[in-house]
């Protein structure tokens, strides 16, 4: 049976059933279990592309988890996450294609991180957990198969980035400031998973700032090269990742309210700096609200920024990860 | 085993079905792509009428193009509609008016155009 197994799998892979990694071939008992573990039935409409006609039931969703490599514990999560990926306000199918090259980055908060092992300490953007790796694979993998328009569109991301394999990050259970989710209007106590498409993180190194303030600036510093596509339409915002050891001193001297601000207004760049080295258009679309000769921060508004605390103690790195522009809202949703 | 592979302009579609086999029995793998029903989009080649109609989808320079199109186009003697349409953002889809009303216009419609 061993050897027809690798057969399958070698199957999906030869046929476009996998994102590039061997899947496990899913086989109509898995994707049963796993229907129960996500409460729907294989019929159940979970969602709709309305301008390709595509109409997206369980059995697909349940089916990608399986070959994912996701446990059905996951199953909770997982439907939260699959109707939050089949959100329109998500534009699924413009994070596959678009020349950015984004992946969908999970990030799951509240007490369902501890319950389903997600690591959220060390190398928390990378973790080599099975929580992590499998549901942040299953996100791309939904990605790609419910985005792809059956297989008729083609992706141009130009360079793309690693997280279009697996992108998921788990937040501290206990958190200095509210949990991640609270900024998406939850309750604290709530277990969450949010999605948004982002581009790959930028590592903020600061290992002898002594106040809360240096530490921010380096963060603002690192969402202000000129390379961030943000300047332009200013449609996406950034996450920002902080693990305990920048957080002891930004906690010390903001709040989670006053540190965003304090980012908003230092972070800023000359716009006609900007324009000249190509940033920004000559003939800038009303859309940019550009203004000439003034100091423009890469956010349109303080609600495109927000953090979140993960990683290991011992060492200070913060990260930057810029959202795609194309998809200008997150979605969060409770696990329940 | 696999159905056809079906191709759509030098695209290998994903395969709509697999099948595992054994000693025994074969069953089919749960296909965890979904598809448009019926068609996606219906792409005429050939337009019907000798006009061009022209949307602007407000990336760098899009405007500047087409206006340039449209005048290279009419100097060729190619009918251009005087009106460039906006498609308002970039970054989404059009808006579902807008593309029934494209979808039902005779001639080449030039949109997605930009630096």
């Amino acid at each position: 049976m061993a050897y027809e197994t690798l057969q399958d799998i070698e199957n999906c892979m030869n046929n476009g059933w996998s994102d590039g990694l061997p899947v496990i071939p899913p086989y109509g008992f898995l994707v049963d279990e796993m229907l129960s573990a996500m409460g729907w039935q294989a019929s159940d409409v979970i969602g709709e592309i309305h301008d390709q006609n595509i109409i997206i039931r369980a059995e697909k969703a349940a089916a990608t988890a399986v070959m994912a490599g996701c446990k059905t514990e996951y199953g909770p999560l997982l439907k939260s996450l699959s109707l939050a990926l089949l959100d329109p306000k998500f534009n699924i199918s413009g994070v596959e294609v678009t020349t950015g090259g984004a992946a969908v980055l999970v990030i799951v908060s509240g007490p369902i991180v501890e319950q389903l092992g997600f690591e959220h300490g060390a190398n928390a953007l990378g973790a080599n957990n099975r929580a992590n790796a499998t549901v942040g694979r299953f996100a791309q993998m939904m990605r790609y198969f419910c985005g792809s328009g059956g297989g008729v569109l083609v992706s141009h991301g130009t360079v793309g980035h690693p997280g279009r394999l697996s992108f998921c990050i788990a937040e501290h259970p206990t958190t200095e400031w509210e949990p991640y989710h609270t900024q998406h209007g939850l309750p604290a106590m709530a277990s969450a998973v949010s999605i948004m498409s982002a581009e790959g993180p930028n590592s903020c190194n600061n290992h002898y700032g002594e106040t809360g303030a240096s530490i921010l600036d380096t963060i603002g510093d690192c969402m202000n090269h000129y390379g961030q596509t943000a300047w332009y339409y200013r449609s996406g915002g950034f996450v920002v990742v902080i693990p305990p050891d920048h957080m002891a001193l930004v906690k010390a001297q903001f709040s989670r309210e006053q540190a965003a601000q304090y980012i908003y207004d230092h972070a800023r760049r000359q716009t006609d700096d900007l324009t000249n080295v190509g940033r920004i258009a000559k003939q800038p679309i009303p859309y940019a609200e550009v203004e000439e000769h003034s100091m423009r921060s890469p956010l349109k508004s303080i609600d495109q920024l927000s953090f979140i605390e993960c990683g290991g103690e011992g060492g200070r790195f913060s990260a930057v990860i810029p959202r795609w522009v194309g998809s200008q809202q997150v979605v969060c949703r409770p696990i329940e | 085993m696999t159905d056809k592979t079906p191709t759509s302009g030098g695209l290998t579609l994903p395969s709509k079905q697999l099948m595992s086999c054994g000693d025994i029995t074969c069953e089919l793998l749960v296909d965890p792509i979904p598809r448009p029903a019926p068609e996606p989009i219906k792409v005429t080649i050939k337009p019907k009428l000798s006009r061009v109609v022209l949307v602007d989808h407000l990336k760098p320079n899009s405007m500047a193009i087409l206006k340039l199109t449209q005048t290279i186009l009419r100097e060729r003697g190619i009918e251009v509609d005087d009106q460039i349409l906006v498609k308002e953002d970039a970054s989404r889809p059009m808006p579902a008016a807008m593309l029934d009303s494209l979808s039902r216009e005779g001639g080449l419609v030039l949109c997605g155009i930009s630096d």
